[in-house]
């Protein structure tokens, strides 16, 4: 038996959970579309005029953002809990929090980046004005990976469970709250003048924590969730 | 090495704790019932009313006491839930299980009192700028959280641990929001230095009648923990042989 380094199972596990997406297309633009659509319901249910939309512009990109990724993380762990891979995860003698890391990855990579990658097109039909645009991007890349991890934790506690949609919700989203005042004030922040680099400093100050230390939490999870 | 964490094992047995708390629930009781009433008492007939905030400031010594005692839950379950994971101490679990609910329902009194105080001082019943209110209403949440993935879970196993990690999560989550919805400009005032001198803001007859009653809140909570996880014990036990002997003798 020849022994795998920690890397090549890493980048394994990225691989396949990159594949596995490619596969199930819908899974991955389903949410997106929810993102699309509930930012597209603020006009019509506020207001259209540019002035109101411009305060709220960046809040509502980042609730639509919590939301939408609560809905995509849903099936984070479900089909490797169904046809028993995530067992094989469990077993293999690779260090578990890794191959869970490399899971947000791949699963930021699907679902995270893209929200990110259109969101300047929905600040611009939300009219916020040019100087926003830098600190909302900026904010995103920061933040989304962290709301992933928190709540990857929360999605491996509830992965056994037959109908669990909106228990993930109301544990993971009071969660994403220092995420989502942080990502709003660098925009607000930088739209008043002044400078976004405390928040975003802040944000990037989750991200390290998020990622050293979300992994180990969501590994005893699914020890927990698996196991008993 | 095995034998360094026996007297742990020893304490977390349900019947060595049902047994003592027997001994013990008089003695809280009758401390709670004189502390609250002598709070209460000195609260709403002798405490003067306040130079600026007239009679309302009454409420204060309930809230303030009440909300001191809400911010223990996490902590608490925190700490249960490490016992729970690490030595796999079923009372732990029973004790953080019950704490889940009566943390949401000091929160809700907190959040309670401290509207009903604002309505008269500040003039509104709620302030999103204030950073108190709204880190207690996500403590809330968050309990309510744990309350219910304890609710999902079906094997009580497995329900013990999951919620254990949930609140350990739990309870870094709430210093974090604490920290960053105060990054707004806050309504609440600062806690107001004591002071010795009679007469002034916040003298002794103010905090010595908060602090009488804050020991009042904290012995209330101990009872009604140790009252509710009495009766997970009886519920969870009561194939056991002492269990079986105690209801025989009360019939």
């Amino acid at each position: 038996m020849s022994r795998v380094s920690a890397a090549a199972a890493f980048c394994a596990t990225l691989k396949r959970d990159l594949l596995i997406s490619i596969k199930r297309r819908n899974e991955v633009l389903n949410p997106f579309m929810f993102f699309l659509i509930v930012v597209s319901l603020f006009p019509l249910g506020i207001s259209p005029e540019g002035a109101m939309l411009r305060q709220i512009a960046a809040g509502v990109i980042w609730i639509a953002v919590l939301l939408a990724s609560m809905l995509s993380m849903d099936s984070l762990y479900r089909s490797d809990y169904e046809d028993g891979s995530l067992e094989q995860l469990l077993l293999s003698s690779q260090p578990l929090y890794l191959l869970v890391f490399a899971k947000n990855i791949a699963h930021w990579l699907v679902s995270g980046l893209p929200v990110i990658v259109v969101s300047p097109l929905l600040a611009y039909m939300l009219s916020l004005p040019a100087a926003g645009y830098p600190a909302l991007v900026l904010s995103l890349l920061l933040g989304v990976p962290v709301v992933g991890m928190v709540g990857s934790i929360a999605v491996a506690l509830t992965v056994g469970l037959g109908s669990r949609g909106l228990i993930l919700a109301v544990i993971a989203v009071p969660m994403s709250v220092p995420v989502l005042i942080f990502g709003t004030l660098a925009v607000q922040n930088s739209l008043a003048g002044a400078s976004p680099v405390g928040y975003l400093a802040l944000l990037g100050a989750m991200l390290a924590a998020a990622a050293s230390l979300a992994p180990v939490a969501t590994a005893a999870a699914l020890r927990i969730a698996l196991h008993g | 090495m095995a034998g360094r964490w026996q007297w742990l094992h020893r304490l977390g047995s349900p019947r060595w704790f049902y047994a003592t708390t027997t001994r013990w629930l008089p003695w809280l009781a009758g401390a709670m019932a004189l502390l609250l009433a002598v709070g209460t008492v000195w609260a709403l007939l002798y405490l003067p009313p306040d130079y600026q905030q007239g009679d309302t400031s009454r409420i204060l010594v309930v809230h303030v006491a009440v909300a001191g005692a809400s911010l223990s839950f996490f902590p608490l379950m925190a700490v249960a839930g490490t016992v729970t994971l690490v030595w796999r101490i079923k009372l732990a679990d029973m004790v953080a299980k019950n704490a889940a609910p009566l943390g949401a329902w000091f929160s809700f009194l907190t959040l309670a009192t401290g509207s009903i105080w604002g309505s008269v001082s500040w003039g509104t019943w709620w302030e999103w700028t204030d950073s108190r209110l709204v880190s207690m209403l996500f403590q809330f949440f968050l309990l309510l959280g744990v309350i219910s993935l304890r609710a999902a879970l079906d094997n009580s196993a497995t329900a013990a641990r999951a919620c254990a990690l949930l609140s350990i999560v739990g309870c870094i989550n709430v210093v974090v929001i604490k920290y960053s919805v105060q990054w707004w400009n806050t309504l609440h005032q600062p806690p107001s230095p004591i002071s010795m001198q009679v007469g002034s803001p916040n003298g002794p007859e103010f905090w010595v009648a908060t602090a009488i009653m804050a020991v009042a809140v904290y012995l209330f909570l101990a009872l009604s923990l140790i009252l509710a996880t009495r009766n997970e014990i009886l519920e969870r036990e009561s194939k056991a042989q002492w269990v079986r002997e105690l209801a025989l003798g009360a019939t």
